[in-house]
Order: structure tokens, then sequence, then C-alpha cells
């Protein structure tokens, strides 16, 4: 071959060479020109990207505020929990395609490591499996599998991580209520946020799994407890692993501690709690209270049945937090509901002292005026009963002995009129919420004529007054509202606002606010009258014709005040179940008083919601709750507690 | 001039340049490897981080059978030209036959633990083909659509073989070093004309049957910062690796990207982004610069070629390293969309680094038994 006979081969190309050569030319000039964008003219922004890339913010979790009764004791604290995670894709494996997934063995070590059931580890393999197979993200993403295992495990895990991968122990803090069930209804229980919740809360800086206080003290101080989360800058890698921190990464701080949650300081004593409780233990349902008379601080509030809000706060697993939320909802006994605070009862005869001091007041009556009781009053067609035949009565009998007639009497012959009884009963606190600030509060019903007019299609009848005398009718009152009046009686005439809080501390026990007692209202409580209603109280108690006199004889306490039989309006006359028939037709039992007689310091005021009559059943609470009391107090004084004495 | 001739001649004609500038980019690739691969979790290194040494096999492998291939004249090369096409489409058959399935896409042979890539091989193979189609038909005047029929069914056969794969970036580079190729023809006007219409008509229709994953890629592509945690991830990260560099970079094996993961196959398709961290824009430039040589440099040397064979074959190989170059870098600088299309010598991989090789060896052998009667520098 020579070379010229190459020559016109190769002619086809020769102009073209260049063409090729300046295209990939361009094409390499295109590429220094995007490199000399990114890494000259953009390159700020994409160092800003880098590092933005690997800093996480990280939350640092607070602490909720420990709530304490009047001494110190923690009602409301919080302890360290230990759920256990685990990624399903890691604890399984694919053998073949198409084939369902398949535990590995470190699935098998994690089950023997905890003794778990076989029900329990097939319901759980079922379900780890099931999201292998679907295929989507949660396989990679850390499933919760069992909440609030115990120190032990999470003892033995941790010696043998390293042999568990995919397995992780996450603390978390659970509330936690150390007296249990003890003052449950003030104190309130603690609930997951909800999304709906979460789209009003987010703003608060609330995130999904959050707890947040559900009723009582947890829930209205809910934001004096919560306190302030913390966040903390870190390094990570692209799959969320934490890296040593790099020098220049970070500009301004890098770190927000958390603020705790500040302490609440309560006016409750446990003590006097689980006296209360004790004393109620033999009733299914009810409310007591127990209220310091010369600043409306509340000593022991008791709402029957309970519950147990550690169950409710989710410290046991989302599974016991539903069937406990199944079983207090499905209880016709409502243990949901305050029954101190939310409830509304007629009063029954607790409610003659104000009836009697509406007509003191008015000059209608003085403490000579009698009338006979025949066990029955005929007013206008209707029959109103009394309890006995009490013959001749004053106004001191009447109260003791708790004389229906002699009150339907002040209506029918003496004039008291519904208005003026409700004015009392507005003086008294009664009618309007008492302000607590916890619950749901009920404002009860002081009817007056207007209102039981309008109420009756226009028809007023002086029957209603009469009934609303002995506490009967439209009237309705809570236990904190009687425990306060009652103590307007004691005090002489003082009308406290309730107080359950009593100061706010920080963590680290430094006072922040102290709450002072508050007046809601002067009750213009003539001296005279009240003599008049002390005496009839404490014979109420202590004398022979008493209503609570056979109690008294037992137990023997210092104690003036007032049993009261509500009649309830029939209802569920329509069960088939005849016990419980029965049982929702009794009349709610009262006892409404205050202690000791001489210089008072205490009132109480228990409800038996259909326990029967209040001197039976309300009664003997009523005198073990301040039974109690009073031993408490000698206890705290330093004096031996008294023996149990008789009197004859 | 006699064959016998020449026997000395190759020697002297040892083309320097084109080996210097292949050996820095494979010395620059596996530095590049290892840093690629050092991401420290903990105390050790990732799973993958003596891959570089393997590399360094590879490159020995290859160089070996790079210096055979470039010291066999290409004569030879060429009388074998179509058996060695049917041996390639032949092994792409096997491949589809076989269909073991690795990471979605079947595209290896497995022989015992040694895996190879017949697509890769097949591009050059692919290149011998065309050359020698070209050789044997030379034209003084224009061709027309149908005379390139015959070279377009040669790219077409294997070109569907691999699409079917699914490997549509090596589809594409067969496609467009044939156009390389094509671009040296002399072709009829109307013909470039016809050529032109009937593509804006096709495209849209095979657009029409690309998968949903090479379809998604392209969209990604027009719109980046759509989806960044799914299908734009790749190109997100890649970016801000290039864009974090700056002008001097942060140095070797301090690319922050890289270290803190964030760029996934960094050691095959995305080794640049960690290359270009590192070293910022100068070290970019430089790496660009090399490749734009060895590719100038193949026009060159096709340029000065004894024959059209040696012609049409040294701008092929040239065009494989030269469109390789383009689309990953280019896909890695945000210009181009995600096909996973390796950088040659920087890329991890024994398909891929030993086809590069065979290249560069090509182009030596056109190279070595240039005529020296021409005068090179005055024609380019």
């Amino acid at each position: 071959m020579s070379v010229l006979q190459q020559r016109p081969d190769v002619s086809e190309f020769r102009r073209r060479f260049k063409w090729l050569a300046l295209f990939q030319l361009l094409c390499f000039g295109v590429l220094v020109g995007r490199l000399f964008q990114l890494q000259l003219l953009q390159a700020e922004d994409y160092q800003a990207i880098a590092r933005e890339n690997i800093v996480r913010r990280v939350t640092l979790a607070t602490t909720r505020g420990i709530i304490r009764d009047r001494f110190g004791r923690p009602l409301s604290a919080s302890r360290p929990a230990y759920n256990l995670y685990v990624t399903p894709k890691r604890v399984t494996k694919v053998d073949k395609e198409g084939q369902p997934p398949v535990m590995t063995p470190v699935w098998a070590r994690l089950v023997s490591y905890l003794n778990l059931g076989d029900e329990e580890v097939g319901r759980l393999q079922q379900k780890l499996v099931a999201i292998v197979a679907e295929g989507g993200k949660r396989k990679d993403q850390q499933i919760l599998l069992k909440e609030d295992i115990s120190f032990d495990d999470v003892a033995v895990l941790s010696t043998h991580a390293h042999e568990l991968p995919g397995v992780d122990v996450v603390d978390v803090s659970v509330r936690f209520y150390p007296q249990k069930s003890v003052g449950a209804h003030a104190l309130g229980y603690m609930r997951e946020v909800d999304p709906e919740m979460l789209a009003e809360m987010r703003r608060q800086g609330y995130v999904e799994g959050d707890h947040v206080g559900a009723s009582g003290i947890e829930r209205s101080w809910e934001s004096y407890l919560r306190g302030t989360r913390g966040w903390e800058k870190v390094i990570v890698d692209a799959r969320g692993a934490r890296r040593p921190m790099r020098p220049g990464i970070i500009d301004g701080p890098s770190r927000v501690d958390p603020i705790p949650g500040r302490d609440l300081r309560l006016s409750l004593d446990a003590d006097v709690q689980a006296a209360i409780e004790r004393a109620m233990r033999g009733e299914l349902a009810g409310g007591a209270a127990l209220v310091d008379v010369e600043s409306g601080q509340i000593l022991g509030l008791v709402s029957k049945p309970g519950y147990d809000p550690n169950q409710l706060s989710g410290g046991s697993g989302k599974g016991v937090v539903r069937d406990a939320f199944q079983r207090m909802f499905s209880d016709q006994l409502k243990p949901a509901l305050d029954k101190t605070v939310s409830g509304a009862y007629p009063p029954g005869s607790t409610w003659k002292p104000f009836t009697a001091l509406a007509a003191l007041e008015k000059g209608l009556i003085d403490k000579n005026v009698r009338t006979v009781c025949r066990g029955y009053l005929t007013f206008g067609k209707r029959v109103f009963k009394c309890t006995q035949a009490h013959g001749s009565c004053d106004l001191h009998r009447a109260i003791a002995a708790s004389c229906n007639v002699y009150f339907y009497q002040l209506v029918a012959s003496y004039g008291v009129t519904m208005d003026m009884i409700a004015e009392v009963g507005g003086r008294y606190g009664f009618g309007r919420r008492t302000g607590i600030g916890i619950n749901a509060e009920a404002s009860g019903r002081m009817p007056t004529k207007a209102w039981m007019t309008l109420r009756n299609k226009g028809q007023f009848r002086q029957g209603y007054t009469v009934n609303a005398a002995i506490g009967q009718g439209a009237t309705t009152v809570t236990v904190l509202q009687l425990a306060l009046a009652y103590a307007a009686l004691a005090n002489g005439g003082t009308l406290y606002q309730p107080q359950i809080v009593q100061a706010v501390e920080t963590a680290g026990g430094d006072v922040v606010q102290e709450f002072q007692p508050r007046v809601r209202r002067k009750t213009n409580l003539d001296p005279k009258f009240r003599t008049l209603v002390h005496q009839a109280l404490l014979s109420g108690v202590t004398e022979i014709g008493g209503t609570a006199y056979q109690t008294w004889r037992q137990l023997g306490v210092d104690v003036a005040g007032k049993t009261g039989t509500a009649q309830v309006s029939h209802k569920a006359t329509g069960s088939a179940d005849l016990e419980r028939v029965y049982y929702f037709n009794r009349d709610h039992a009262w006892f409404a008083g205050y202690a000791p007689t001489t210089k008072p310091e205490v009132a109480v005021v228990v409800l038996i919601e259909h326990g029967g009559g209040g001197s039976k059943h309300a009664a003997p609470v009523a005198l073990n709750i301040v039974r109690a009391w009073e031993d408490l107090k000698r206890k705290r004084a330093g004096e031996r507690p008294r023996e149990l004495e008789v009197t004859p | 001039m006699m064959r016998g001739g020449l026997a000395g001649r190759p020697r002297d004609h040892f083309d320097w340049p084109l080996f210097i500038a292949a050996a820095l980019i494979a010395v620059l690739g596996v530095v590049n490897l290892y840093s690629a691969t050092s991401v420290y979790i903990g105390t050790s290194r990732a799973a993958l981080a003596e891959i570089y040494i393997n590399q360094v096999y590879w490159l020995a492998i290859g160089g070996v059978a790079g210096a055979v291939v470039a010291a066999i004249d290409y004569r030879h090369i060429e009388r074998f030209a179509y058996v060695i096409y049917t041996l390639g489409v032949f092994s792409l058959i096997v491949v589809a036959v076989l269909a073991r399935d690795v990471r979605g896409a079947a595209r290896w042979i497995n022989i015992g633990s040694f895996s190879f890539q017949p697509s890769e091989f097949m591009k050059l193979c692919l290149v011998i083909a065309v050359a020698k189609y070209l050789h044997d038909d030379p034209r003084s005047e224009p061709r027309t659509l149908k005379d390139m029929a015959i070279p377009a069914v040669l790219v077409a056969v294997p070109a569907a073989l691999v699409v079917r794969q699914p490997d549509l970036g090596t589809a594409i580079i067969m496609t467009l070093v044939f156009g390389a190729i094509v671009v040296l023809t002399r072709m009829r006007r109307s013909s470039v004309l016809i050529f032109v219409v009937s593509m804006a008509v096709i495209l849209p229709v095979a657009w029409q049957y690309a998968l949903p994953y090479q379809r998604a890629r392209l969209t990604s592509f027009l719109n980046p910062t759509a989806d960044l945690s799914g299908i734009g991830y790749h190109a997100h990260h890649a970016r801000v690796a290039i864009g974090n560099g700056g002008l001097l970079g942060q140095g070797f094996t301090q690319g922050m990207q890289n270290q803190y993961r964030f760029l996934p196959d960094q050691y095959s398709d995305f080794p640049f982004p960690v290359f270009a961290e590192e070293w910022g824009f100068v070290g970019s430039m430089v790496l660009i610069g090399l490749y734009a040589f060895l590719v100038l440099w193949s026009v060159r040397i096709a340029a000065r070629a004894r024959d059209r064979f040696g012609a049409v074959l040294a701008v092929g190989c040239g065009a494989v390293i030269f469109w390789h170059a383009i689309f990953n870098l280019g896909m890695a600088a945000g210009v181009l969309p995600v096909v996973g299309i390796t950088l040659p010598l920087f890329s991890y991989g024994g398909s891929s680094v030993t086809t590069v090789l065979l290249a560069v060896a090509l182009l030596m052998n056109v190279s070595m038994r240039r005529n020296a009667t021409f005068s090179p520098v005055e024609r380019l």
C-alpha cells in the first residue's frame, strides 16, 4: 500500500475533524461554565446547604412540675419509663423472592431475653411481618413494640445490646401518681395529645406524642407545669447517625437549655385525703370536702368512685389506657365525674339553716316561735310530709331534729318567700361557681320566683317555696358550695373563694407566687342568729333527738352539723335489673358541718349518692373524717393520739 | 512501504501524551476512589473501603490487555472486525437469557465470583464493526440515509439488547458514538434534513414507551428541586457537593457531603462530586482539562490515521471516552439527567476500567501506526 493510495480514502473525513473537535470543545466549555457557576458564583449557597445537611436540631426534653400536698409530699410526679422499639426490616429477612419474610435469630434472642408469652410473640411477629411485607417506609422506622418495660428487662437488653441490632430502648418520662387514686379527681390525669388538639396546640409548642393535662389541676395548671423544651444542634450524617462536632459548622448558639415546669404546692393534705377515702370506703359513690373555715383552703376533696390516674396517664401502655377509659366511661356510677365540683344535687335538710336565716333576718320569726308537727302538713291540695311527728317544735328543735313541718309553716304561715330564700342562698354563694378553677364546675341552682314562673309555663305555686324551704325542688348545690357556705356559718359570715393551689414553686423549691386567701363576700351574718343556728347544729349532733346523735354517741367527735336526705327524681324505673332500680331510686345522703364547735377550724361536707338517709349513711362518714382530722392535728401537735372513748 | 519495514517503528511512535494523559486520569481516579470510600463511621472505615485496591488490580489487568491490543497491528483487528462484533452481540444475548437480576438491571455475566458486563465491551465492538464497514465502503459522493442503513443496523441491534436490560444510558452512548462517526462522513443535505424531521417525530413517541423510572429521571432533571428526598436526591446532593468545593476545595478526604454519606454511589456513578468537593474548581479544571486533552488528542490521532479504518476507530474510541465523560460530569453538575453512566477511569468497576483502557490501547495502536508523511498538525 502506498501513501498516495490512501489519501482519497481519508479525504471524505478530512474537513470534518475540526468540526468534531470544535463540538467536543464546546461541550467541555459548557461544563466548565457550569462548574464556574456552581463552584465560584454559587459556592456560598451550596456551602450553606452542605452545612445545614449535617446539622440537626434535637429537642431536649423538659420535666413536668411536681404537684405536692401542703406538707411537700408529692402527689403527682414524673418517673422515667423505658419503651422498646424494633426496626422491622432488621429483625426479618426474606429467604426467597415472593415468600413472606421470616424472623431472624435477633428476634428469637429478643423474645427469650424478655420471656414473652407465645401468644404475644405470635401477635408481635405477625405485626412486624405485615409491616415488612407491605414494603413501605415503615419497615425502616422504629416500631413501638412494648411500653414501660421493667428495669430488669432494660438491664438484660443493655447487657446484650451488641447482639440485638435493630432493637432499641428509648427512655421517656411518664406521669406518676404515688398515692394512686387518692385525690385523683382534684389532681386529674394526663393524656396524649390527639391530632385535633394538636392543630390548636402546635402554636404553643406541642408535638405528636406529647402528654397534656386532661383534667383537674393537671389540666388547669398545664401552662405552669409543662415547662419549656430546650434544643441542641448536633452533627449527623445522611443516615441520622451522630458524628462528632466540627468547628465552624454552627453559627449562633448551639444549645438552649430546657426549663423545667413549675412545681405546685397544694392546700390538700395527703393524710386527710387518705382519711376521707378510708371513711368512704364502704360507699359506692359520692363526694366529700374538708375546708379550712378561715381561709377557704381545701384540705381534702374526694369523689367516688375514683380511678387510678397512673393507668390513664399512659405509663403502662396504650392498651391499659384504652381499657381504663372504657371502664371509666361505661361505669354507671360515673367515676370520671368530679362529684365535689361538677355534680349538683338537691341539698335536702342541710339547707334548713339558710331558710331559717331568711326568716330570722326578715324578722318574720324569733327563736321562740313554735309550730306543731303531726308528721305532715296539708297545703293547698298537696300533703307535704315530715319524717316523723315531732310535736311542738321551736327553731332549735326544728333544725336539730330536722322537722320539715316547721319550715313548711315558715312559708305557709310566716310569709317566707322564694326570693327571700334565694337572696340568702345567693349571699352564701349558691347558684354561682365557687371559682376553684379545676374541672368543669357546676354552678348549682338557686331558683327565684321569676325563674320558677318561667320554668312552669307562667304559673307559680306557693308549693314550690314550701319545697324550697327544705332544700328540695329545683334547688341544687355542689358539695364544695355547701362546704364553703357552712364554713361561712362557722366563721361568722365570711364566704371564701376555695383555694386548692397554695403556691407556685421552682424546681429548686423557691416560691414564685404564693396565693393569699380570697374573700368572696361578707354574708352579713348577725352574731345573734349565728349563735342560734350554731346551737341548733350542735344539738343536732350531740343531743338526744339530734339526727346525728346515734353516730356521735359512738364516735364522740367535737362537731356541729346537719344531716340531709335529698329525694331524687325517680328514674331508671324501666330497667329490668331490680337491684339497680332500687339503688338509683334511693335518696342522696348528706352531712354538712364544722369542727371544732368552740372555735371552728374546718367545715366538712359529705354526700353519699343514693346512700339513703343522711343520719345513717352520711353522718358516720363525716364524723369519721372529722375524727381522723382531729387525730392528725393532735399528732402534729406532738400529742398522743387519744384512745377510742365511748360515750355512754 | 513494506509491513516488515514498520517493525521497528511503532516503538518510536509511542504516543507519550496519550499515555501520560490516561495514566494521570487513572492515578487521580484511584486516589479519588480511596477518598470516596474512606468514610469513617466511629473509628472503622466503611465496608467498601478496600475497593480502591481492586481498582488498581483492574487497572493492571486492563493495562496488560491494552498492551497486547496496542501491540497487534489494528489491521488484524480489522480483519476480524465482524467476528468480534458477533461475539459481543452473542454475549449480550447470553445476558438477556441469563437475566440474573443485579440491582434492578440484568447487565452482568457471572463466571464464578468474577462478573463482567458485556454492554461495556460492546461499545468498542460496535466501533470496530462500523469502522470496518466504512473502511470497506469509500465514497466520493455525499451519502444518503440509505447508505448508512447497514451501520445503523449494526448499532441498533446491540442498542436494542441493552435497552431491554434495561440500561438506557449505555444505549444512548452507543447511539451518540455512532453519531460522532456519522459526523465524519459526508452526508447529503436533504438526508440530514429528513433525519432531523423524523427524529422530531420519533422521540416523543419513544417517550411514551420509556419506563416509568427513566421518565421520572428526565422529568426530575427538568425540575430538579421538586423531590429532593426521592428521585432528585442524587442530583441534588451531587450538586451541593460540587458547590461546596468552592475554589480550592475542602482537602483530600475532607469532603463533607461524602464524609457524611450524602453521596450515594460515590464510587460508581458519582465520583466526580467527591473529587470536586475535595479539590474545588481548580481540581475540577485539571480533571476536565485531562479529559478534554484525551478526547481532542484522539481526534488528532484519527486525523493522522493511516487509513479509513484507523480514522473511524480513533474517532469512535475517542467518542466513547468523550460521551462517558460529558454525560457523567454533566449529570453530576446538573446539566444532564441522571442516567447511570460511568466516568472513565474514575468510576469503580472492572468492565468499565478495562473497556476504557482498551479504547486507549486502540487509540495508541492507531497512533503508533500512523502515516508519517502527513503533517497532522497542519491538518487539525
